[in-house]
């Protein structure tokens, strides 16, 4: 199938990502780093989704899907506190591009 | 100062044998490959971060409690490809999103290979999130070919090949989703590991395709491979994939008999178009297993056919998901926004990210999206089910598989950043083996006119590494050894 502009934009705004404005467009996520294109872009997804539907030449009726290639089961572990080497330090927050107190912090949601 | 060759060109077990009889340090070793860092790091850049001062601390630590025979690799030094957690280093992935990153805990991989004696000199280069196959899409620089500075080294893990061919270390570890283990040794002139999915930890490691990534060692040498692997490969109870298959007694490794060998050699792999030296270097490899009694026989895995399109809709589908986490709130990358949530998140991932791993997210969101589910990525999941019990039939019939690791040599920069598609489809060779989950060794074949290394793989049934490797060591035996790469000599 051919992804079009519209898709494009629908399927980057659920990945969270910009994709510039395309020609002749005025909405649109705007500045946001990326100078491709919609278009291009677009273009570029139609080309490999394309290629992807050489899938619907293979018969795969009543095939069970395979998600993991694992084989051996992997039960639970007993639900008890362990030393993990992770530690609660400081360093998780250290590491958070702005925090307030103890908390991660963002942008004002309400 | 000058590294010293002597030091430098040892292959791991050489080594091991020098530092147990006291013939150097554990320091005179590892200062020896640091200094060659120094030395190469210019042309080729196969290192993110040179853990230089923690690296000689280590080694001295080991030196003052003598050499352990009981630790497989002690004081042998060992680079980690950027993806790796090292408590106290870096870790990028490659990827500006973790520019600055510092990681409060170590990947179970790091730990062990600590706890058996190695010595972490330095963590190498890679694609962003290892999505690539030639180290062009490191956000930070790219990687060059010790075996002709104006080609990749292959990738996603080209730090860590490139690295081995330029002596910088005897031995590496990098990851392999698609190949990103098999493909650069190949093209760089060393051996490398894909171990079965869940056999070496996942933890600690940055995720890409979670169903697919695997962990496993870079080095000169088959058994170098096998005493990396052997001190990693195991259990660990905080990977929940991680397999509880009893692992192989690796101490004692001996080469089969070659007339006992029966190879299965898929005709989709084999009879595609290849490079003119690639073709030759192969075609000798076979002539020579089978002069030496080996049998070889054509066989046919018609999924083959659909591996590449089911490969890229479950490894984007996975890398979308995973790369969801990178939301410029817990850590990393953090763009200004427009005051909103959502912007926030847009513009951090949209600037932290680059044009491969924004590439990826968005076909595996495609993929997953509702009204595309069926069709591609519950379709791509089918697709895998036959592939896997093709792998299951013909390594039921034979004791290995041998494909090519690449059909064209290592190419000159540029070749293909612009055209994903081809670069997606020259992996063909590769990434079928970790739709299936099983395990594959990449090892030089012999050099072209042109001076560029050839690779050739063998696969084999889930969880015997140890017959592969011995394999492995059998066929090393035959082919030709290379030489050092000139960048090296000269």
């Amino acid at each position: 199938m051919a992804v079009d502009a519209g898709t494009a934009r629908a399927i980057a705004d659920l990945a969270r990502l910009s994709l510039a404005r395309g020609a002749g467009e005025t909405e649109g996520p705007g500045p946001g780093g990326d100078s491709a294109d919609l278009e291009r872009v677009a273009g570029e997804m139609s080309k490999i989704v394309g290629y992807m539907e050489i899938l619907n030449e293979c018969a795969t009726e009543g095939v069970e899907p395979m998600y993991s290639p694992m084989t051996d089961p992997q039960p639970p572990r007993a639900d008890e506190p362990r030393e993990t080497g992770v530690g609660s330090g400081d360093w998780i927050l250290d590491g958070a591009p702005e925090t307030f107190g103890r908390f991660f912090s963002v942008p004002r949601i309400f | 100062m000058a590294s010293d060759p002597n030091l430098t060109s040892l292959t791991l077990a050489e080594a091991r044998e020098g530092l147990l009889k006291r013939d150097f340090s554990s320091a005179e070793l590892v200062r020896a490959t640091l200094d060659r860092i120094d030395e190469t790091e210019p042309r080729v850049q196969a290192c993110l971060h040179v853990l230089r001062d923690k690296a000689l601390a280590d080694a001295a630590a080991l030196d003052g409690a003598g050499p352990d025979r009981s630790k497989p690799l002690w004081g042998l030094p060992v680079t980690v490809k950027d993806v790796f957690l090292v408590r106290g280093a870096p870790t990028t992935a490659g990827s500006r999103m973790l520019s600055g990153y510092m990681p409060g805990f170590e990947a179970g991989v790091v730990t062990r290979l600590r706890a058996a004696g190695a010595v972490i000199t330095a963590k190498t280069n890679l694609d962003e999130f290892a999505m690539g196959s030639s180290t062009e899409f490191s956000a930070f620089r790219p990687t060059r070919n010790p075996w002709n500075l104006s080609r990749v080294p292959g990738g996603s893990s080209g730090g860590a090949a490139a690295g081995i061919s330029a002596r910088q270390a005897p031995g590496a570890f990098g990851t392999d989703t698609g190949g990103s283990i098999r493909q650069p040794a190949a093209l760089c002139g060393c051996v490398g590991l894909k171990p079965t999915y869940g056999r070496v930890s996942r933890y600690g490691i940055v995720a890409y395709g979670s169903s697919l990534d695997q962990a496993g060692p870079l080095a000169r040498t088959v058994g170098d491979c096998g005493m990396l692997f052997g001190a990693v490969a195991g259990p660990d109870g905080r990977d929940s994939t991680s397999s509880r298959v009893p692992l192989e007694d690796l101490s004692a490794m001996t080469p089969p008999e070659a007339s006992k060998l029966r190879f299965a050699l898929p005709r989709e792999l084999w009879e595609g178009r290849f490079d003119t030296e690639v073709e030759k270097v192969l075609s000798s490899a076979r002539r020579v297993m089978e002069s030496a009694g080996i049998r070889l026989e054509a066989v046919s895995m018609p999924s083959i056919r659909y591996s590449v399109a089911a490969y890229y809709v479950i490894a984007a589908a996975e890398a979308s998901t995973n790369l969801a986490r990178y939301d410029g709130v817990r850590y990393g990358l953090r763009a200004p926004g427009r005051g909103d949530l959502l912007s926030l998140y847009r513009e951090s991932r949209t600037e932290g990210l680059g044009p491969e791993a924004r590439r990826r997210i968005l076909l595996g969101t495609f993929a997953l999206s509702s009204g595309y589910y069926d069709a591609y990525y519950r379709k791509a999941a089918q697709v895998r089910r036959l592939i896997h019990e093709e792998y299951a039939r013909i390594l039921g019939e034979f004791d290995f598989i041998l494909a090519p690791v690449s059909s064209i040599p290592a190419w000159p920069f540029g070749s293909f950043t612009d055209d994903p598609l081809t670069q997606y489809q020259l992996d063909v060779m590769t990434l079928p083996l970790n739709l299936a989950g099983g395990p594959g060794l990449s090892l030089p074949a012999g050099l072209g006119a042109d001076g560029l290394p050839v690779g050739i793989q063998i696969q084999g049934p889930h969880f015997r590494e140890k017959p592969l490797l011995e394999a492995g060591m059998l066929l090393e035996s035959m082919f030709p050894r290379l030489p050092e790469p000139a960048f090296v000599s000269g």
